[in-house]
């Protein structure tokens, strides 16, 4: 049977759906160009949603409290990392500008501030982060203040335990203990916390939760839960959820596979249509390639081909995790358009020994090198293609893991690439 | 004399099974063990399996578990599990090998008789109602509607009509056991001028061979309804409410690689369209005390066919039909939906606390809208989705589309109003 | 000998008692205790980490038909053919009898291939000729290129579940008892008797003495070392690395062999659920400085790819690296020629009469060389009874069947528990056996390691490489009470750290992502890079701190 091959003509050809290609489609429609947007399941899926601007500098050294100020230090130190690619002052408008989003759509976070947040890891660590979600913001409050607290676990939800948070935060948060509760329903059999998050989406596990937490807070005003607060409308479900038991609740996000990248992947899949984005879900460009007149990006649904021809392309399809980068034993490549990758001399550079080194491994600077527009360059440092820009973890010369910058990475880019496209369309 | 044993279940060696099915890159080997296909699948924990378990236990060479788990036939072949997998793997491939394997005498009995019955009758029907029943029942259906219904005096319901453009199936349940849940449908068809017909032969939407993983099987029932269609010459095989229908056509056509002369579309698509061009002057007007309504999409159609553009299409229509205001999306929706439960024969294999556990995940969906209606365009999920408020203790109602179309447009009869709850009902009185 | 009192001999530290020391938890040492055992007696084995942490936990696993070496070392071979045919049948749950193909290709050299099967006559090692077709049939992913083949008794031992068993066994039968992170660092002496060996907790620093009558030293490559610090200086070892790499997958049912004089990349061996490729072989001058290289990694599988292309596409999960000790013998340059045998050191020379030391060897060889050794350790004690290990079966021990790959799956899917988590959801290792292993492995402690339970499980051998089960198995110890504070954290720490020397040199392609995600959760999230400054360098945590001595 023939397939019929259906188009797609826009402006901007976003590639990717981690945080990046997301900003990247928030930014363009709030300036109102005409947006595709497609990509898979990638790291987007496993974070536990805090956005992170800078908690560390490159190489070790203490957390950070103030990233504006450490952005400066970068500016001096590592003037090609993508966050210097832009100002702070527009690095803070690009923050803004997503979370502001984020909570016009029903996903509430903290605005970016002055410094950054100490937030909780799901072992009872500790983090620093630029914006937090509101579900999760009441515990940096209580681990402040030192509330007295109590965190709660549920029977057959794997990697996470109460004991172990409190274990490990006990030295710092003197009033803290544990409790683990049978989740509704959920008497027997391991459970997920999607699953669980769903179920507290109807009211009445809302009701008979609230009535668990009740029991068991005891004098405790305060109480930490996994990230389990509904997919969709988690303010809500939070809201509702304090008001039935009379207690403070906040999440503390889990392991994956956790509730946080799916809320943001769903909640951005769903509200991005209906502000006008074109969006594929969940497949993959097959081939880019640049015409006279058009980019034309070649994809398939279940259904069949899809021709997308996009006056701009933006592209932000994340690292190995995501398929943006390939590591083939004879080196790295980027595989949809063999753009030049930055890169160690050889694949026995790519790891130092020790891994939990705090330098970092040579192979997460490794990427592609853009020119101050975002745009790819050739082997001869020039731009690939006018018409192509990138964003998101896939540059080069940063380790967001180190730096814990993922979020920064991906929003500033994507910012500043989505300018540098309506600046190539002429508004 | 029958044999008192079952017949054993052949033993399949999936590790290499998979190298064959499925895609470099999205094999086995490729999986990050992330849990994410898990905590997605609504058949996760049922006979203590999931699929990132199946995965693994095939790679740990479990052969015989895998080859003999009744998990299999829990497992819908939703495949949300590779919607949400970020090496896209697919694992309803070798659950659909694996339900192949099974002997006859040990598959679930519902799926394997639903089966015998659509080859028992050129109708491919899969209650086994036989092409002259089909005549007469059509036929007496309209007599009564146009003799009770003034308005529909003219009424048409045109059967192997030569040349017609529309090929229009039915889904077996309605000429079965509630032949007037067929009038909505003439009556819409009939609104729009649309130049229609039923077959005798090939004429039943549903096709459990393909569930029961019975390949010869399902390629028969394919050919036959292209026959059907290419006899009469038809452009457009337009196919009824119902999801797995189209599924197991379309699927059918590439999977044998099968050459058709005609288009294969979704009524879906042309309400949409229908309703775009003005031809069906819905609104919703009627719905004055803004009864809430959400959908269901069926995997079948959506996620693993069309994609968004059925989806948007379903949405556009519902909007339209009960007030963009009162209407209310599941989450999560469109590719990304949950299958209902029903799907992939579930509802036939008589496992109902199995698939009613599998199901709890669509009711809290549907309680969480908050929605007195669902409106679903597939017989599986709306059988389940009904059986789901049974046995959760909900209180919403199913409703196919097009009751409601009539409803809005004011010409739904009598005895058409079978899924309407009480508040609905009201309005009509 | 001078009668040295060492500088350890102050009372600081516990002392505890036994008949036997043996130093080195390998196959060696292990079946020295079990032999010992079955002879009545009692000994205390102990090992600077835990059992199989030197060659026998870095082997090919192959149990050898002998075919192997009918062309240059005829004694071994012949010493295989014996063990081999002796252990499965005594332990047979630990040996899968794969079979083995000798493989030719195009180019090889075909005189060798012509008088392999003489050779192995002469060693009386059966060996069957196969066609180039039929051997395809048996391994379809053999070459095309294959001139030659031949059908061995290669067989297949799961060196971790023997070790486990022969302890259990011989504490069940006397008592006998297993130390793991037992660092040995000094012998006290008396004249011509050893009489105490003082031992360093390689996690606390802890000291203990250990008084033996009799002391073992089966240190495999450390054994020169070992015998030093006895005073014995002529226990001379070279070093040859070897490096191997794990498929993610088992890619034949047969050992493979290349009919060729052993080289690089010539071996693959299933085991279980994976396959092993190797090995190379690099002289070098420190055991403990053997770690994988890059550049071995691609040698071994350019020339793996050779007789099975499948290599060079295969996903790997891990290369690790592990030292052959040599005996000194005649020297051509090539350690793999060098005479494989082992030497059993009396140390009478040496002025010493309860001291030996076991060396060189094989895996298949072990419970030769350990019969050898405790002939000589019981007749110093004046034990007449003879050694048993060639006729009593190994009886199986529950606390030990964990090692087995495939196995957790089974058993937890026959219990059919939905409330066993499982918790290693890669080799589906369930939260029973955890507990199981925690409660009563050999060598179980109250806060073990997440190595020593991975070492006693499957845990962490799937392709997450332990990035997840690390942290499920460490939040459960956390549940069951197993850690109170951070040691977990630290655990966790250097569980993934120690994991990620075997991936190192293999992280390419799918394994590339695996990794990013596992050091995105690790360190991006959980902060274990940071570990150990984060409660002094946190400021948060300081003023909390201060806080808290306010109230
Ligand atoms: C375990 C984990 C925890 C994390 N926690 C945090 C955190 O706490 N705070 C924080 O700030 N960040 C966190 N992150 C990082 C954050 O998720 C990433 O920084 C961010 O998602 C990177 O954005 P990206 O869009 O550049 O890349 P990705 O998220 O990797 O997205 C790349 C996208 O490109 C798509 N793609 C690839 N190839 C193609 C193609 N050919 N066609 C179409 N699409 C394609 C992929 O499918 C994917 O959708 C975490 C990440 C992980 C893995
Ligand atoms: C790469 C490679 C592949 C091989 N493949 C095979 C094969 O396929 N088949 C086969 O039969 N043989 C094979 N062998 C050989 C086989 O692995 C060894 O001969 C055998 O494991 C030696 O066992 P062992 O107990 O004597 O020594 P080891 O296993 O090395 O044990 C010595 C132990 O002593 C401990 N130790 C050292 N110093 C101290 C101290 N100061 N205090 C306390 N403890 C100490 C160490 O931690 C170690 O656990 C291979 C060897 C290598 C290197
Ligand atoms: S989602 Fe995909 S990669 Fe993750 S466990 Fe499931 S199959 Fe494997
Ligand atoms: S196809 Fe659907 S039911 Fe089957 S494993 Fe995948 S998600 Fe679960």
């Amino acid at each position: 049977m023939t397939k019929e091959r259906r188009h797609v003509s826009c402006q901007l050809a976003v590639v990717g759906t981690g945080l990046a290609g997301f900003a990247a489609a928030v930014f363009a429609g709030n300036r109102a160009l005409d947006t595709a947007l497609t990509g898979n399941t990638g790291a987007l899926a496993y974070t536990t949603g805090y956005l992170d601007l800078l908690g560390a500098m490159d190489g070790g050294g203490p957390p950070l409290d103030d990233p504006w100020q450490a952005l400066q230090t970068l500016q001096a130190t590592q003037p090609e990392h993508p966050l210097c690619r832009l100002s702070p002052a527009s690095i803070h408008a690009a923050f803004t500008e997503f979370t502001s989003f984020l909570g016009s759509a029903g996903l509430n976070y903290s605005p970016p501030g002055r410094r950054n947040e100490t937030v909780l890891t799901p072992v009872g660590t500790l983090k620093k982060t630029l914006c937090v979600p509101s579900t999760m913001a009441p515990g940096t409050t209580a681990l402040t203040d030192k509330k007295p607290c109590l965190v709660v676990d549920f029977h057959g939800l794997k990697g996470f335990s109460a004991r172990q948070v409190v274990a490990n935060l006990g030295g710092s948060w003197p009033v803290l203990s544990a409790a683990r509760l049978v989740f509704p329903g959920m008497e027997h059999g391991e459970i997920y916390p999607e699953v669980m998050a769903r179920s507290l989406e109807t009211a009445a596990t809302r009701a008979h939760l609230a009535e668990l937490l009740r029991e068991v807070a005891g004098d405790v005003t305060t109480v930490g839960l996994p990230a389990i607060l509904g997919i969709h409308r988690p303010d809500r479900v939070r809201a509702e959820l304090e008001k039935l038991s009379g207690l403070r609740i906040f999440e503390i996000p889990t392991m994956p596979p956790a509730v946080p990248g799916i809320r943001l992947r769903e909640l951005l899949e769903q509200v991005l249509p209906q502000r006008g984005t074109t969006l594929i879900p969940q497949q993959k460009i097959k081939t880019l390639s640049f015409e006279k007149d058009a980019v034309r990006l070649d994809l398939a649904d279940n259904y069949g081909p899809i021709v997308i021809e996009a006056q701009a392309v933006i592209l932000a399809t994340g690292r190995f995790l995501s398929g943006g980068l390939a590591a083939d034993p004879n080196g790295i490549r980027e595989p949809l358009l063999d753009l030049p990758v930055s890169q160690p001399g050889s694949r026995a550079d790519w790891f130092r020994e020790g891994y939990t080194d705090r330098r970092g491994h040579p192979i997460n600077r490794a990427g592609l090198s853009v020119d101050d527009s975002c745009r790819p360059l050739t082997a001869e440092g020039r731009p690939f293609d006018r018409r192509l820009f990138c964003a998101g973890i896939i540059l080069a010369n940063q380790d967001w893991i180190r730096s814990r910058c993922g979020a920064g990475v991906a929003i500033a880019s994507a910012y500043r690439s989505v300018e540098q496209v309506r600046q190539l369309l002429g508004d | 004399m029958a044999a008192e044993t079952p017949t054993p279940i052949p033993i399949i060696n999936f590790k290499q099974q998979a190298l064959q099915l499925l895609p470099d890159g999205a094999s086995f080997d490729a999986c990050l063990t992330c849990g994410l296909c898990s905590s997605g699948c609504p058949a996760a924990g049922i006979e203590n399996m999931d699929p990132r378990k199946f995965i693994r236990m095939a790679m740990l060479g479990m052969n015989e578990t895998l080859s003999t788990t009744p998990w299999i036939w829990c497992c819908t072949m939703c495949r949300r599990c590779q919607h949400v997998c970020p090496m896209s793997i697919d694992i309803s491939q070798l659950v659909l090998l694996a339900r192949s394997n099974w002997p006859n005498d040990r598959k679930p009995a519902g799926i394997v008789r639903s089966c015998t019955l659509i080859r028992s009758t050129d109708s491919t029907s899969a209650m086994g109602l036989p092409p002259e029943d089909f005549v007469f029942v059509v036929n007496d259906v309209l007599d009564e509607v146009r003799a009770t219904q003034p308005a529909f005096a003219h009424l048409q319901a045109p059967i192997d009509k030569q040349g017609a453009h529309f090929f229009v199936n039915q889904n077996s349940r309605e000429p079965m056991s509630e032949p007037d849940e067929m009038v909505p449908l003439w009556k819409i068809l009939d609104l729009v001028g649309a130049d229609w017909t039923y077959s005798s032969k090939g004429w039943a939407a549903e096709n459990f061979c393909m569930f029961a993983g019975d390949e010869a099987a399902w390629y028969d029932v394919t050919r036959k309804r292209i026959e059907a269609v290419d006899d009469l010459g038809c452009s457009v095989w337009l196919n009824t409410e119902c999801g797995h229908s189209y599924y197991a056509l379309w699927n059918g056509i590439n999977r044998f690689d099968l050459d058709v002369g005609f288009r294969l579309e979704s009524l879906i698509t042309y309400y949409a369209r229908w309703i775009r061009e003005g031809k069906l002057p819905v609104n919703s007007d009627w719905n004055r005390r803004a009864i809430k309504f959400t959908v269901q999409d069926p995997c079948m159609i959506v996620r693993k066919a069309y994609g968004e553009s059925i989806a948007e299409d379903m949405r556009f229509v519902v909007r339209s039909l009960v007030g963009a205001d009162n209407f209310i999306d599941m989450q999560p929706n469109r590719s990304a939906n949950y299958c209902c439960g029903g799907g992939g024969g579930f509802l036939q294999a008589g496992m109902n606390e199995q698939r009613r556990s599998y199901g709890k995940r669509k009711f809290d969906q549907i309680q969480a809208t908050g929605a007195a209606y669902v409106l679903t365009p597939c017989h599986n999920c709306h059988s389940q989705m009904e059986d789901l408020a049974d046995a959760w203790h909900g209180d919403y109602h199913v409703v196919h589309f097009w009751t409601l179309i009539c409803l809005s447009l004011g010409i739904l009869g009598e005895n058409e109003r079978t899924y309407l709850g009480p508040d609905l009902l009201a309005l009509l009185d | 000998m001078e009668p040295s009192t060492s500088r350890f001999s102050e009372p600081a530290h516990d002392t505890v008692e036994t008949d036997v020391l043996i130093v080195g938890g390998g196959m060696t040492g292990a079946g020295i205790m079990r032999d010992l055992a079955l002879r009545g007696i009692h000994s205390t084995l102990i090992d600077r980490r835990d059992l199989c942490a030197g060659a026998s936990g870095g082997n090919h696993g192959l149990l050898h038909s002998g075919a192997r070496y009918v062309s240059n070392d005829r004694e071994s071979a012949v010493q295989c053919r014996r063990e081999n045919v002796l252990l499965r049948r005594l332990a047979r749950r630990c040996i899968e009898p794969t079979g083995g193909l000798f493989v030719a290709i195009d180019g090889d050299d075909p005189d060798f291939a012509a008088a392999f099967p003489q050779w192995c006559s002469v060693a009386g090692i059966a060996c069957e000729l196969v066609t180039p077709d039929e051997a395809r049939r048996l391994e379809p992913h053999l070459s095309e290129r294959i001139i030659a083949a031949y059908r061995v008794d290669d067989a297949t031992v799961d060196p971790f579940r023997l070790a486990l068993q022969h302890v259990a066994h011989a504490g069940s039968l006397t008592g006998s008892s297993y130390r793991p992170h037992s660092d040995l660092i000094a012998f006290d002496h008396d004249n011509d008797q050893l009489t105490s060996a003082i031992c360093r907790d390689s996690r606390t620093g802890a000291l203990l003495r250990i008084r033996a009558r009799q002391f073992v030293n089966a240190g495999g490559a450390w054994a020169g070392r070992i015998a030093q610090l006895a005073g014995c200086p002529d226990v001379h070892l070279r070093y040859s690395k070897g490096t191997l790499l794990i498929s993610h997958d088992r890619l034949t049912n047969h050992v493979v062999n290349r009919l060729r004089p052993p080289a690089d990349g010539d071996i693959l061996v299933p085991g279980g659920t994976v396959s092993v490729l190797g090995t190379t072989s690099l002289r070098i001058d420190d055991p403990d400085l053997a770690v994988p290289t890059v550049a071995e990694v691609d040698r071994n599988i350019a020339e793996g790819a050779m007789m099975l292309p499948v290599l060079a596409t295969t996903r790997y999960l891990r290369a690790f690296s592990r030292v052959r000790p040599l005996l000194p013998a005649g020297d051509d340059g090539d350690d793999r020629h060098a005479v494989r045998g082992f030497a059993l050191y009396d140390h009478q020379g040496d002025g010493l009469t309860n001291f030996c030391t076991i060396t060189g060897g094989k895996l298949t060889t072990f419970r030769l060389m350990a019969q050898q050794a405790a002939d000589l350790v019981a007749a110093r004690l004046g034990n007449t009874t003879s050694g048993r290990t060639d006729t009593t079966p190994l009886p199986e021990d529950d606390s030990c069947r964990w090692t087995e790959p495939g196995a957790a799956p089974r058993y937890w899917h026959l219990a059919g528990n939905r409330d066993d988590m499982v918790l290693c959801e890669c080799e589906m290792v369930p939260q029973s056996a955890i507990d199981e292993i925690v409660r009563c492995a050999p060598g179980a402690e109250e806060e073990m390691t997440l190595e020593a339970i991975a070492l006693r499980s499957r845990a962490g051998k799937g392709p997450c490489q332990g990035s997840f089960c690390g942290i499920r198995i460490a939040s459960y110890l956390y549940d069951r009470g197993h850690y109170r504070d951070r040691t977990g954290l630290q655990h966790m720490r250097d569980f993934f750290n120690e994991r990620f020397k075997g991936m190192r040199t293999v992280i390419r392609g799918p394994q590339a992502a695996q990794m990013e995600l596992a050091e995105a959760l690790h360190c991006g999230v959980l902060g274990l890079d940071a570990l150990d400054d984060e409660d002094d360098r946190d400021p948060l945590t300081q003023r909390l701190e201060t806080g808290a001595t306010d109230d």
